[in-house]
């Protein structure tokens, strides 16, 4: 190899070297205005809030997503990892079994928003840790090719009727996300018994117990599966795909528990290193017109309060609500994961 | 009273400055590896020091938690196993393939490798979903379809392994054992048993990637210890207690990984990793041409499935342009992820290859410290990463765009020294004592001897480090800084979104990326060595 190939080559190595460093270097810097938002909020749904924020208020977000494959455990872990030094300034979860864990783990910050003045008492913590806003329901997804009208689940029990053959209903991992929280709510209301003798029929049945809720929809939209428990935001998206799918808001009828519905939660984090930002953006995100503007875009389909844009896919009118603490649903966490890893995870 | 001046003056005259350079290399190389380690290891001490553990988990594993390790080394070694032959008996046909073909072939695989388990898993599931409309006895669920769809996942990985395996024997040899016994015969007694130690290195290879990974058993209903490990974190949201969960796990993959570095360290031959193979083709008896087709088979359903898959999936070249078009800044992220874990691991991996070569006590030191990091599961990596950089004098790294690199760097570098160690066991030493002898200086021996010899193994590593860089989630979702993300992590999210095209469209940008990757190195590597520079044979001759 003559001189010549060796300086090439040297400086094509030179170039490539230069290029890489000024790419991973010149990133904005000290902006002065930035919000770290670390979010389980479906990134399709919560980028355009964030992209409206920085238009009305000049501050950047810098989002942090979580993904459905890891389980929830990257995100909140990752918070729980950072405590010495935190990173984020705000925490927007799509439920509030995590929220109410990292309350308990000294993770967040104390922060009484004004834009949540017209908001249910049963949303806001009494200490002022985290605040609650529209969310969803937990509801079944029936494949109408698969069943007729007369076929349709009613409530959650029905999972465990023997008329709809083995491996023909679905639900998510019990011990993971929404449905952890669901499960979580079940053993509250009903009781520890009761909901271990529920859950352990429904392993016996061979419930198909699945990766998460959107596998959930799309098993059910594909015919693989009967009916599925899912939240309304997945089931939802199945239908406006156009999907052969119906939704049904299970134990509705006089007498049964009604259904769990999981507000969205918003905090700030303790320590935070941006705190003014983070309390504009929490006033922000807990406004009734981001309410509304997540109720259109179809990640918030009960509302907290009364907006101008309906939830287009599913009749939310009367929907009778579990009556069940959230405290206390998050309290029986950890033994329900116990008690649910112990009957699925086998 | 002592100064420090005479103390590094006896260091200085004690080592030169190669010594200094190597040690100093070395030292960051383990460093980077073994950071996580260190941080899972300083927060357990921290937990069980305060009394918020219970010390006797790992040990006292119920019948259910049992049953699930043993299921999960019988999945993992089912997989592996299955891998291997189908790799051995596809690599046997591409004896008589020419240099042109071998590269397509080994670039395809490489490509396919790139591309995450969970979206073979995908696409298998919608497979079967369309076939049970016609047959609905077909199982969709268990352990039977989890097996398939992990094999048919780390098939094109088994069968670039199975390529280095068969490429680190001599084929005269091979040659010199054709001329006396049939072909066959030759096949099962000289080209296996050479290549065995290589194909058991691999084997663990596989065996590792196959035992940490839930996301394809889970989605057909067969249940892993590495899901209950992150059940358990996602229960009690420490780290301390899952380290403790997995350390079962990770015992049984050091196992295996010590295991198969016995048969590394036996290799004894010379690689010719991209020549033409055989003169003659070879002749084998019916029943193993059959076993080669059904192989053929496999793998083309599996690209087949895959492939057709993907296109029909992403459906419209503007679903294609839109998906690449809504995902640049996660494109252009992740190829800047995959360029620094190549720019990186490479020059500290070799370092760490030529101490792993080393006898006795040191050796097995740096064997150990080697083969520990793979056995970790990803988040509990990445967690470890926040734990050690996310402290005071650290913290400037921590949560900046390096980060993403380096855990990968942790997760992978381990496979490129081990690449790197074959390598180095096939090149004579006299080559670079000669080289001292008659170069001119330093760089001119790097570049024109050093590197040419180093060329086939840094090429190799750097393509499976790109593969798996592209493909890693667990541990870069703990870590990426904010505001930046992966392809990997839009995948997903767009996954769980239901947007199945662009899913699709952007495992197929994966694919074509990491064609054109490894198509430009051949390229490169070929435009640098052609003409009378062209690079010498393994054994120092130069070819005519």
């Amino acid at each position: 190899m003559n001189k010549i190939r060796t300086i090439q080559i040297l400086a094509v190595i030179v170039v490539l070297a230069v290029i890489l460093i000024a790419a991973l270097v010149m990133l904005p810097k000290d902006q002065k205005k930035t919000v770290v938002v670390y979010t389980s909020v479906d990134q399709v749904y919560s980028e355009p809030v964030f992209r409206d924020f920085e238009n009305q208020t000049g501050i950047t977000v810098l989002p942090v997503y979580d993904v459905e494959a890891t389980k929830t455990t990257g995100l909140v872990n990752r918070l729980i990892a950072e405590r010495n030094r935190p990173q984020a300034d705000v925490f927007w979860s799509g439920e509030f079994g995590q929220t109410l864990l990292l309350k308990n783990e000294s993770i967040l910050a104390a922060y009484s928003s004004p834009s949540a003045t017209d908001l249910p008492r049963q949303f806001r913590d009494p200490e002022d840790y985290w605040t609650g806003f529209g969310g969803r329901a937990r509801v079944f997804i029936v494949n109408m090719d698969k069943l007729t009208p007369d076929q349709y689940p009613h409530s959650v029990n029905d999972m465990l009727d023997s008329r709809y053959p083995v491996n023909t209903v679905g639900i998510a991992y019990p011990m993971f996300g929404t449905a952890a929280t669901h499960a979580a709510a079940l053993y509250s209301y009903l009781g520890s018994e009761k909901a271990r003798d529920f859950f352990s029929t429904m392993s016996e049945r061979q419930v198909r117990v699945v990766d998460g809720n959107s596998v959930v929809r799309d098993l059910v939209a594909d015919g693989q599966l009967a009916f599925g428990l899912t939240d309304t935001d997945d089931a939802c998206g199945a239908v406006e795909m156009g999907k052969p799918v119906v939704i049904i808001v299970p134990d509705q009828q006089p007498g049964e528990m009604g259904t769990l519905v999981i507000p969205n939660t918003v905090a700030m984090i303790a320590g935070s290193p941006h705190p003014s930002e983070a309390k504009t953006f929490i006033d922000y995100v807990l406004d009734q017109k981001t309410e509304d503007s997540l109720v259109s875009s179809g990640w918030i389909q009960i509302p907290s309060r009364d907006v101008p844009t309906k939830t287009a896919c599913m009749n939310i009118t009367g929907i009778k609500v579990m009556d069940i603490s959230y405290q206390d649903v998050y309290t029986g966490i950890p033994a329900t994961q116990k008690d649910l890893i112990e009957i699925f995870i086998r | 009273m002592a100064t420090p001046r005479p103390f590094f003056l006896k260091i200085r005259g004690r080592l030169s400055p190669e010594q200094c350079m190597y040690a100093l290399v070395l030292g960051v190389f383990f460093l980077l590896i073994t950071c996580p380690l260190i941080g899972l290891g300083v927060d357990l001490l921290y937990a069980a020091l305060k009394g918020n553990l219970d010390l006797s988990t790992p040990f006292l594993l119920s019948s259910r938690r049992l049953g699930l390790l043993a299921a999960s080394i019988g999945l993992a070694a089912a997989v592996a196993f299955s891998g291997i032959v189908t790799g051995v008996l596809l690599v046997s046909l591409l004896w008589r393939a020419s240099r042109k073909i071998l590269v397509v072939v080994l670039l395809a695989m490489l490509a396919f490798a790139a591309i995450p388990p969970y979206i073979h898993a995908l696409t298998w599931s919608s497979l079967l979903g369309y076939v049970t409309g016609f047959l609905p006895g077909v199982p969709v669920t268990g352990w039977g379809i989890s097996y398939w769809v992990e094999f048919m996942a780390l098939l094109p990985l088994a069968t670039l392994l199975s390529w280095i395996a068969f490429a680190s024997v001599d084929f005269h040899l091979v040659e010199a054992g054709r001329v006396f016994r049939p072909d066959m015969e030759t096949f099962f007694k000289i080209l296996l048993p050479l290549s065995a130690p290589a194909l058991g290195a691999a084997f663990g290879f596989l065996f590792l990637i196959c035992c940490s990974d839930y996301s394809v058993p889970s989605l057909f209903g067969a249940d892993v210890y590495a899901l209950d490990i992150f059940a358990q974190f996602s229960a009690t949201g420490s780290s301390a207690l899952a380290s403790l969960y997995a350390l079962p796990l990770m015992v049984v993959t050091i196992i295996v990984m010590i295991a198969c570095r016995s048969g590394i360290r036996t290799l004894a031959q010379t690689p010719d990793w991209l020549s033409a193979r055989f003169g003659t083709a070879p002749r084998f008896p019916r029943f193993f041409v059959g076993l080669q087709a059904i192989a053929c088979g496999i793998i083309a359903l599996q690209i087949l499935i895959l492939f057709s898959g993907l296109i029909l999936t992403t459906g419209t070249l503007s679903t294609f342009t839109r998906s690449v078009a809504m995902a640049h800044g996660e494109l252009t992220y992740s190829l800047l992820i995959a360029a620094g874990v190549i720019l990186i691991s490479l020059p500290l991996a070799l370092a760490a290859a030529y101490e792993l070569r080393q006898p006795g006590l040191r050796g097995a030191v740096a064997w150990i410290l080697v083969l520990l990091p793979l056995a970790i599961p990803a988040s509990l990596t990445g967690i470890g990463m926040i734990l050690f950089w996310n402290t005071p004098g650290l913290s400037m790294l921590y949560p900046g765009l390096l980060m993403p690199i380096l855990v990968s760097v942790a997760r992978f570098a381990p496979f490129a020294a081990i690449i790197l160690f074959v390598q180095l066991r096939f090149i004579d030493p006299i080559l670079f004592d000669a080289a001292a002898v008659f170069s001119r200086s330093r760089l001119e021996t790097w570049l024109q001897i050093r590197f040419p010899l180093y060329a086939p193994g840094l090429l190799v590593a750097a393509g499976i480090l790109a593969a798996l860089t592209l493909a890693e989630l667990g541990a870069t979702l703990v870590v990426a800084p904010p505001g930046h993300g992966t392809l990997t992590m839009r995948i997903y999210n767009y996954l769980h979104y239901g947007a199945a095209g662009e899913v699709a469209g952007l495992c197929l940008l994966i694919t074509i990326l990491t064609l054109m990757a490894g198509a430009c190195t051949i390229a490169t590597l070929y435009w640098l060595y052609r003409g009378p520079g062209r690079a010498p044979e393994p054994d120092g001759r130069k070819s005519e």
